[in-house]
């Protein structure tokens, strides 16, 4: 069975700097592949480069048998590519429950005609709407229900973190793209995030998760396959123990000396 | 019923005196406020507002209360509208420039609805509203001059007219934003209003004169209206049609506002990062807004052109665009209700100072800027949507 994301040999050039250097990695249905590497390493603009924020300047990106190679964000999502940001991005003057709902833009289809002339129609199609986002709000840890309908700005950062998810989720996605979810966090909340993601993993079998993650502890718990990057390349990959252990990654995270003490 | 609402919600009875009671009290306020002459009339009415609004701001729960009764009886407070804005023309009489004012205030508050699609809810500052609402005037008076084509249909003429020129400022507005876009909307308002007065066939800087007065099934809106015995004014017709436009304008808003495309002109007013994330076609959603402007817009210009029978381009000019932005920004962002009000105040009020004869103008920029102070926010600002509530 192919990879449900396949990206070969992309590289993004900003200028003189290079960004992301001929990586190449694939993720199949239901798995979890965590990213890690020091700032600055290009793992976000990895993420840019997959859900068509960047055009790579070489390289192709393949999702579920299809090249989406620098198609426009929308029709990513629409192809089913979720993602959150790593500097929270809500629409924190709408209500929670609304910022759920935007999730869901790419599967509604009320057009302005509609809206206008078959309101009955886009009454039943925001009803709808409200209707899942309720039952994903409620499904999220946390009271973010009972929280529903107060402004996403007011929200306390844990919160915020997980409206994220959900509003991603509402956009019912393949691959859900999670960039440094634990931010942030204090323990208790980073233990939550993780029992929220295993939970997710039970919930939707189906469902294949790329963290972008600087915590171990999280990365710990999803062990099965990490890759590490860093200036642009991927310099190690397989599952925890072993990319830990990798020479290459000890010194991008220590420094040369500290390895070789 | 929201769960959110702490304070109890009203019953029955109450909420219907009071969605009756404040649309009366509201048309009274109007009606005095028109009425009005002398300095200090104005004035005391002027501060009897702004202690209005100064109650609200420091009270927000009476706007929660007063919100929630009407929509716990939205036929008793639809029909009540409906008398109040049938009636009001036997009120004021034979007074002209009364109605007059109501026209042009009624045909502003459709322009502040259009542009509302922009600056309120997509957050796009749009300088050429008045440009539209020009080319609006322009293609059905020259249709009806030219072709001798009824008002019934230039109207969407003009109105398809005016999308297409609404497309138009849009595309270069996909790839610029906030500043920028700014000036390139200037810069189409000002290019509009040079060609219109430039052309030899928009009539040039005389503009164009003789626009015929609308009729319907033979009544022409030249002549007075006659109703069971009572008779208004000629421009008692085009009251009435004015006001039909803004219940088509606040339709067309209320229902774009409650669908997916207001969600998402929303989300891109908060985060345009975000919104492409959620899978939201950012520059379609942008040039949509443009063209639901200019079609609005068109509407009003041309029942204005039909109504005064003579435009030229000193009518439409960049700062008609500039007073629809104050209007807006006054009466209240993505609020209907508020956009509405402060179409009617920005009209109302340079036209009632006339008492102060030289420092109107000065005395007009102090009340904007006093209420603006009451209320940061404008006069109403925006709600968070409700669902499941009757409305």
């Amino acid at each position: 069975m192919s990879a449900l994301l396949e990206v070969t040999d992309a590289t993004m050039r900003f200028g003189g700097l290079v960004a992301l250097n001929a990586v190449s990695f694939s993720i199949g249905r239901g798995e979890v592949l965590a990213v890690i590497g020091p700032n600055g390493a290009g793992k976000s603009t990895l993420f840019n480069v997959v859900t068509g924020v960047y055009r790579p300047t070489s390289g192709q990106v393949r999702f579920d048998d299809a090249d989406i190679t620098g198609r426009p964000s929308h029709e990513v999502v629409a192809r089913g590519i979720g993602r959150t940001f790593q500097t929270s991005r809500l629409f924190s003057d709408l209500s929670v429950l609304d910022n759920v709902i935007i999730g869901m833009h790419t599967r509604t289809k009320t057009g302005v005609l509609g809206a206008l002339f078959l309101p009955g129609a886009s009454r039943r199609e925001m009803a709808a709407c409200v209707e899942t986002a309720e039952i994903l709000l409620k499904a999220s840890s946390g009271d973010l229900f009972e929280q529903r309908h107060r402004p996403a700005g007011t929200l306390a950062q844990a919160d915020r973190r997980r409206l994220e998810i959900a509003r991603a989720l509402a956009s019912e996605p393949k691959l859900l793209l999670l960039d440094e979810p634990s931010v942030g966090m204090d323990e208790v909340e980073t233990d939550a995030l993780i029992a929220d993601i295993s939970r997710l993993r039970t919930e939707r079998p189906e469902l294949s998760v790329i963290l972008i993650e600087h915590d171990m502890r999280v990365v710990e718990a999803f062990p099965d396959q990490v890759m590490c990057v860093d200036y642009g390349s991927k310099i190690a990959e397989g599952d925890f123990a072993r990319v830990k252990s990798d020479p290459r990654v000890q010194e991008a995270y220590l420094g040369k000396a500290a390895v070789h003490a | 019923m929201g769960a959110r609402m702490s304070s109890e919600m009203p019953g029955f009875g109450l909420a219907t005196v009071l969605a009756v009671g404040i649309q009366i009290l509201g048309a009274a306020f109007l009606y005095l406020i028109l009425k009005a002459e002398g300095g200090w009339q104005v004035i005391g009415l002027l501060a009897l507002l702004a202690a209005g609004f100064y109650l609200i701001e420091k009270r927000p729960q009476i706007t929660e209360y007063v919100t929630a009764s009407f929509s716990r009886v939205p036929v008793v407070a639809l029909v009540t509208a409906v008398i109040v804005v049938v009636l009001f023309p036997f009120a004021v009489g034979n007074n002209t420039y009364v109605l007059h004012l109501l026209i042009v205030a009624q045909l502003y508050a459709v322009l502040a609805l259009a542009l509302n699609f922009q600056l309120g809810s997509a957050n796009i500052p749009n300088f050429a509203t008045g440009a539209s609402y020009g080319i609006g005037a322009y293609v059905s008076a020259l249709l009806a001059i030219n072709f001798g084509l009824s008002f019934w249909l230039t109207l969407p003429a003009a109105a398809i007219a005016a999308t297409l020129f609404g497309f138009l400022i849009g595309i270069p507005s996909m790839r610029t934003r906030d500043t920028y876009l700014a000036l390139v909307t200037i810069a189409f308002g000002v290019v509009v209003q040079q060609l219109l007065n430039n052309f030899d066939w928009t009539g040039g800087p005389n503009g164009l004169v003789g626009i015929p007065a609308p009729s319907l099934f033979g009544h022409s809106f030249a002549d007075p209206l006659v109703v069971f015995g009572w008779k208004l004014p000629s421009q008692a017709n085009f009251y009435y049609l004015s006001a039909l436009l803004v219940v088509v304008a606040i339709i067309t808003a209320h229902r774009l506002h409650s669908s997916r495309i207001g969600l998402a002109w929303n989300a891109l007013r908060a985060d345009e990062i975000a919104a492409r994330a959620q899978g939201i076609n950012v520059a379609w959603f942008k040039v949509l807004a443009f063209a639901v402007d200019a079609f609005l817009a068109a509407f009003a210009g041309t029942i204005y052109a039909f109504y005064v029978s003579y435009i030229s381009p000193d009518n439409f000019t960049f700062l008609v665009s500039v007073t629809i932005m104050t209007m807006v920004i006054v009466g209240g962002m993505d609020n209907i209700f508020g956009v509405i009000v402060g179409a009617f105040l920005l009209t109302i009020l340079p036209e009632k100072l006339r008492a102060f004869s030289d420092y109107r103008l000065l005395f007009f920029g102090i009340v904007i800027i006093g209420f603006l102070m009451i209320r940061p926010q404008g006069l109403f600002p925006q709600r968070i949507r409700s669902y499941g509530e009757s409305r």
